[in-house]
């Protein structure tokens, strides 16, 4: 029999299986009320991969809040004669053809930029606030919209519910990149920008307006999920018990039914920040999100492209920003489903 | 079953209508002046303005436009231009201003790059796909499974533009070990090569979710009786796997695909911006660069038809294949 690799292991498996069982039995008489939430936070500190990932997330968090005092370590230019600033031009540290007079110095950690000599190390750590702050209050806003939607939806059933249903697969069948591309020249313009509106006027649009665009094409995935649990749980007895006694129903959508969503919707939120941090540079990139005098991982790698060959040192620092933080939070949120999970095992 | 049916085409027909109205109210009741906003140029004569407005027919009211746009979508349309009538045929979406060429036309020669562009990636993604999650299952728990996923993992979670362009710019700019892509327009022969680097990187990268699904799909298959049975009566380990565990796998995977396969027309954005691909995706960043709005408008209409589309008939073919999606 042990010729069959496949049965050796599933009965090795079973034994493990069953002793686990047996462990679990004896935790469950020591560990008596304790919720879902607190299980999983359990696991999550015991998972490896979750506390790296976690320490590289909060040294961007420190990075972005950081970014004067990091900028002002630098040493004081001898060409210009001030610090480095992440908005300041300087066309004297350039040579004819754009490239960077000198490399990496004590003033520059990073070089500067080609062309107009800005400040790459100032441009870095200020490019991790917008990706930072766009992820999580977008995946905030979204979290609240497509929970009330599907807790809405969901409960009250019949026309409202068939409403929220279309609207989500309504928004679900735009390609969401298209759109944001067509929608934001003239949603700007609405805002009078390229008119009278100064440069940072119009990037702090952008910049809202991005946010905006993300939240209207990210909660259906949410409300979905959130309507089909809810759509069960509106019939158990607890909630029928909660009905009978008269509790109002915002009562019974918040006080009873929202308590057990609380694992999806932390995974679903912890999955949603890396992928509006993605979608913000991808913008960024493709031209469609943050603008000047922003600054922004996209728009620089886009800018850096170009000039890969002869000046590499301008891509590398924000694609390995870009990569890190987002690999991080992704690793993250795979590790954060998997511990509210009961069914996974490693 | 045909009530589901009708049920479904219903619920898509009911989403193209909302896109197309939508997307014209975005349009043409959006910015303060739409003619502005279509403006080619940087500083729009008075002149300019005037002609872009009686060409998009801005002076009439809205319900008239839009039943006008409406028309000429299913019939075609005369549009008045630069002082002659241009007939603007069945699937109408306006003119384009900078070609003054019918949006349709210009989309319909863009789709063929797209086309092939998405077709490869399919077959790189699937048969990369498979064949890792299938190999990850059979030696599931082993440091092999652990490297296949946890890369995959990895590999899937670095946001893709980032790759594809580090990958374009080593392999087609830097060292030139791929050639670049070059223009449709030269002949499909000549245009082929420079699609190899592409698919690639975005077949790898879309294999990623493959390689997951896969592997669920097969320890779940290879968990059942008839695996047992099979194995119990000395079928070799190949032939288990290959043959009966695999082909059960694979009806969900078909699913995903189905439903991905549209994601990736409309997605191929990215990848067509940085190999330089003449696809439908290039064209409306172009548009975009420029303030082509009717052709950024007519790509978000066909790409959210192509969507609706897909998402139709696979649901179809599903509720054939599976009846108890019809009940729900």
């Amino acid at each position: 029999m042990s010729t069959v690799p496949g049965l050796g292991a599933e009965t090795e498996e079973l034994a493990r299986e069953a002793e686990e069982a047996e462990a679990s039995h004896e935790r469950d008489d020591q560990r008596a009320g304790r919720s879902p939430g607190q299980i999983a936070w359990e696991r999550l500190k015991k998972d490896k991969v979750a506390v790296v990932c976690s320490i590289v997330v909060l040294f961007f968090i420190l990075v972005a809040i950081f970014a004067p005092l990091l900028t002002s370590l630098q040493t004081v230019d001898p060409v210009t004669g001030v610090k480095a600033d992440p908005y300041a031009v300087h066309p004297e540290l350039v040579d004819l053809n754009g490239f960077p007079k000198e490399g990496i110095t004590s003033s520059h950690w990073l070089g500067v930029e080609k062309g107009i000599g800005r400040d790459l190390f100032a441009r870095w750590t200020y490019g991790a606030r917008p990706s930072l702050i766009i992820g999580f209050v977008a995946a905030a806003l979204s979290t609240v919209i497509g929970v009330t939607m599907g807790l809405v939806g969901g409960y009250l059933g019949g026309v409202i519910d068939r409403a929220i249903s279309w609207v989500v697969d309504f928004f679900l069948s735009l390609p969401f990149l298209l759109v944001v591309i067509a929608a934001t020249p003239i949603i700007e313009l609405r805002f009078g920008a390229r008119g009278s509106l100064t440069a940072e006027q119009t990037s702090n649009i952008r910049f809202w307006l991005i946010i905006s665009l993300l939240v209207i094409f990210g909660w259906m995935g949410l409300a979905r999920l959130v309507r089909g649990e809810v759509v069960s749980l509106r019939e158990r007895e607890f909630v029928q018990a909660a009905r009978a006694i008269g509790v109002p129903t915002r009562h019974v959508l918040f006080k009873e039914i929202l308590p057990n969503l609380v694992g999806p919707i932390i995974v679903s939120a912890s999955i949603a920040v890396p992928a509006y941090i993605t979608a913000e540079a991808t913008l960024s990139f493709l031209g469609a999100g943050l603008v000047e005098p922003t600054a922004s991982w996209g728009r620089t790698i886009a800018d850096a492209q170009n000039s890969f060959q002869s000046y590499p040192l301008w891509l590398w620092p924000p694609v390995i920003g870009i990569s890190l933080l987002v690999l991080a939070l992704s690793l993250l949120g795979d590790s954060i489903r998997d511990a509210f999970d009961p069914t996974t095992r490693r | 079953m045909l009530t589901y049916i009708l049920r479904r085409l219903g619920l898509a027909i009911t989403v193209m209508l909302a896109t197309l109205v939508s997307a014209f109210l975005l349009f043409f009741a959006g910015p303060a002046d739409p003619a502005q906003a279509m403006c080619p140029e940087q500083k729009c004569t008075a002149a300019r303005l005037a002609q872009i407005r009686e060409s998009l027919g801005l002076d009439r009211p809205l319900p008239v436009q839009f039943a006008e746009y409406f028309k000429g979508l299913f019939v075609g349309r005369d549009i008045p231009f630069g002082g002659d009538t241009i007939h603007c045929s069945a699937p109408c979406l306006g003119m384009s201003f900078l070609t003054n060429r019918p949006v349709s036309e210009e989309i319909f020669s863009r789709f063929p790059a797209t086309v092939l562009l998405t077709a490869g990636v399919v077959v790189v993604m699937v048969t990369v796909g498979v064949t890792i999650g299938v190999l990850a299952s059979t030696v599931r728990g082993t440091a092999l499974d652990r490297i296949l996923i946890g890369g995959s993992q990895v590999f899937g979670a670095i946001p893709y533009y980032v790759l594809a362009l580090i990958f374009a710019l080593y392999t087609t700019r830097f060292y030139s070990i791929l050639p670049q892509a070059g223009s449709i327009s030269d002949g499909v022969i000549q245009f082929l090569p420079g699609l190899i680097a592409p698919w690639i990187i975005l077949g790898l990268v879309s294999a990623t979710g493959y390689t997951r699904y896969t592997r669920n799909s097969m320890l779940d298959s290879l968990s059942m009786d008839y695996v047992r049975t099979a194995r119990s009566k000395g079928i070799s380990e190949r032939k288990v796997v290959g043959k009966h565990a695999l082909r059960a796998a694979l009806s969900p995977i078909v699913t995903i695909l189905g439903l991905d396969i549209a994601a990736l027309l409309s997605g191929t954005l990215v990848t067509e911006r940085i190999f330089e691909i003449d696809g439908i995706g290039k064209l409306s960043l172009d548009a975009l660069g420029r303030d082509d709005l009717p052709i950024i408008l007519g790509t978000v209409l066909v790409t959210a038809a192509i969507v609706v589309t897909m998402n139709l008939i696979v649901d179809i073919a599903y509720s054939f294949v599976d009846p108890r999606v019809r009940l729900s």
